[in-house]
C-alpha cells in the first residue's frame, strides 16, 4: 500500500439547475489536491465543501451507500453514465481513474421521464410507478415457507438473480440514444418470471409494466446494447429479449 | 388487444421486424431473378415474362410488398418521434458510442437512402417500359436485359445503384439480428450464429444486386459493349 496518495488537480464543468423549472447551465469549477483514492462523490464533496465556504450554493447530487448497490448516485462523466469505468457506479469510481490537468464534464441522467430536480440528481418516481404496475408477486403473509419447498433449476436461479441485480439507477436510460427503460423493465420483469413464484402473475406483470413504461415518455429500444454497456450491475440485454417475447405471448394468449 | 399490442413500443418495433422480415425474404428472390443476367439476354428477358404471366397474382404480390413498405415506414416514423422526444435535453459531450457500431448508427442515413433509391428505381425499371430508343445494345433490340445493360453504362446510373446496395448491406447487418432480439431469441447458445448470419446476408444481398452494374459497366462496357446479347 502507498502511504501517500498522488494528488491531481481538475476542471469541472458542471450542469447548475435550480429546480425543475429552471433552464439550467454549466459552470466550471477548479477540483484542487483531489486525492487519488477518493471516490468520484469524494472529489464532490470536496469541491462542495470550498463552495460552501465561499458562501455559494453547493452541487446537489444524489447518494445513499457509496457502496455500489443501492443505485441513487449517477451522473454522466464526460459521455458515459457512471463514468469511464465499466460495471461501476458513480460512487464507486475513484480518482485515479483520471489524470492530473483533466476536464471533466459531469451532467446529469438526461430523460424526459426522469426530470431534473436541482443539478445533478434526477426524480426517478417514474422507476417506482412502473414497478407499482406490476413488479411484485401477490404472497400470503404469515409464517415463513420451508426452504427448498418450492424447487428452482439452479440455471433459472442464477438469471433471475442476475437480473435481480438490478439497482435501478438509471444509467441505461442515460445511456441510451433513445432513453429507453427497456433494459431496467425487462429486469424486473424478467427476475420474477424466471422464477416459479412470478408464474402467477407473468401476464398481467409484463403488460402492466410496459403500458407504464410507455406512459412515463420513455423512448423505444433500438438494439444497440448501450445500456448493457453502461449498467454498473452488467444487467444482459437478454433480459429485453425475454421481455419482448413475455409481452407478445401476454398480449395475445393472456385475458388480461 | 390488437390496439394496445400497436401502440405499445414493444408492438409496434416487433410489427417493423415483421415487415423488414418479409422485405428481406422479397429482396433474395429479387436477387435471385437479377443473377440470371449473368446467363445472358435470353434468360433474363425469360424470367421476366414468365413473372409477368402471373398476372393478378403478381399484383398481390406487389400490393403486399407495397404495403410491407408503407408499414415499416409509418412505423419506424412514430417509434423515431417518440425517440426524439425521450431525451428532453440532449448532453453536450456527445454520448460515449461504447457498442454503436457503424451499422446502427447509420440505420437513419441508409434508411432514408433506400426510401430515395426505391423511388428512383421503380422510375427507371418498373414504370418505364423497354422500347427500341432505350433498349438496344449495338443494334439489337433486348428487351428488359437492353434496358438494364444501357442504365448501367451510365456511370452515374451504375454509382447511385452501388451506393444504394451498400446502404441495404448496412441496414441489413443490423436489422436482421435486430429480428431476433425483437421476437425474444437471445441467448448464449444461437445469438452470435444469428449475429454473423445478419452481417452474411448484409453483404451478400448488397454484394449480389451490386454485381450486376459492376459487371455491366467494368466488363461488359469497358471493352465493348457488343460483347453482350
Amino acid at each position: 500500500m502507498s502511504n501517500a496518495a498522488k494528488k491531481i488537480n481538475l476542471n469541472l464543468k458542471v450542469w447548475r439547475q435550480k429546480n425543475a423549472e429552471d433552464k439550467g447551465y454549466f459552470d466550471v469549477y477548479k477540483a484542487e489536491g483531489i486525492d487519488q483514492d477518493a471516490s468520484f462523490l469524494e472529489m464532490l464533496d470536496v469541491v462542495n465543501e470550498g463552495l460552501s465556504k465561499q458562501g455559494k450554493d453547493p452541487i446537489a447530487f444524489d447518494h445513499d451507500c457509496r457502496e455500489g448497490i443501492c443505485g441513487m448516485c449517477g451522473a454522466v462523466v464526460n459521455g458515459h453514465a457512471h463514468g469511464p469505468k465499466a460495471k461501476t457506479t458513480l460512487c464507486q469510481l475513484h480518482m485515479r481513474t483520471f489524470s492530473n490537468g483533466q476536464t471533466l464534464v459531469i451532467e446529469p441522467f438526461r430523460s424526459r421521464a426522469l426530470p431534473v430536480q436541482k443539478d445533478l440528481i434526477v426524480d426517478r418516481s417514474a422507476f417506482d410507478r412502473v414497478i407499482a404496475s406490476g413488479g411484485f408477486i401477490s404472497v400470503r403473509t404469515g409464517s415463513v415457507q420451508d426452504a427448498n419447498n418450492i424447487p428452482v433449476e439452479k440455471k433459472s436461479a442464477d438469471l433471475a438473480f442476475d437480473a435481480a441485480s438490478c439497482i435501478g439507477c438509471a444509467a441505461c436510460v442515460a445511456a441510451c440514444p433513445n432513453a429507453s427503460a427497456m433494459l431496467f423493465v425487462s429486469a424486473k420483469v424478467s427476475h420474477l418470471a424466471l422464477l416459479p413464484q412470478g408464474q402467477p402473475e407473468r401476464s398481467r406483470r409484463v403488460l402492466g409494466m410496459v403500458e407504464q413504461m410507455d406512459t412515463e415518455g420513455f423512448g423505444n429500444c433500438s438494439n444497440e446494447y448501450q445500456c448493457e454497456a453502461a449498467c454498473p450491475k452488467g444487467i444482459s440485454v437478454q433480459n429485453i429479449a425475454r421481455m419482448n417475447r413475455d409481452y407478445a405471448h401476454a398480449r395475445f394468449t393472456s385475458e388480461d | 388487444m390488437l390496439k394496445k399490442y400497436l401502440s405499445s413500443s414493444i408492438g409496434k418495433k416487433q410489427i417493423v421486424a415483421l415487415t423488414g422480415l418479409a422485405m428481406v425474404l422479397f429482396l433474395l428472390a429479387h436477387l435471385a431473378g437479377n443473377l440470371l443476367i449473368f446467363k445472358g439476354a435470353d434468360a433474363y428477358n425469360a424470367y421476366a415474362a414468365a413473372l409477368k404471366e402471373f398476372g393478378a397474382l403478381l399484383w398481390v404480390a406487389r400490393l403486399g410488398l407495397i404495403a410491407m413498405f408503407f408499414i415499416h415506414f409509418v412505423f419506424i416514423f412514430l417509434l423515431v418521434k417518440q425517440n426524439r422526444q425521450a431525451r428532453g435535453v440532449q448532453y453536450s459531450e456527445p454520448l460515449h458510442a461504447n457498442t454503436r457500431s457503424l451499422s446502427t448508427k447509420l440505420m437513419p442515413v441508409s434508411g432514408t437512402i433506400l426510401l430515395a433509391y426505391i423511388i428512383t428505381h421503380l422510375m427507371d425499371f418498373t414504370f418505364t417500359h423497354s422500347n427500341i430508343a432505350n433498349a438496344t445494345v449495338c443494334g439489337d433490340y433486348l428487351g428488359l436485359y437492353g434496358l438494364v445493360v444501357n442504365h448501367f453504362s451510365n456511370p452515374f446510373g451504375s454509382l447511385w445503384y452501388v451506393i444504394a446496395m451498400f446502404a441495404v448491406g448496412f441496414h441489413l447487418t443490423h436489422a436482421v439480428q435486430s429480428v431476433a432480439q425483437t421476437f425474444g431469441w437471445n441467448n448464449s447458445k444461437y445469438t452470435p450464429f444469428i449475429k454473423k448470419t445478419s452481417v452474411v446476408v448484409g453483404i451478400g444481398i448488397a454484394a449480389g444486386f451490386a454485381a450486376v452494374p459492376i459487371y455491366v459497366f467494368f466488363l461488359a462496357c469497358g471493352t465493348s459493349s457488343c460483347t453482350l446479347g
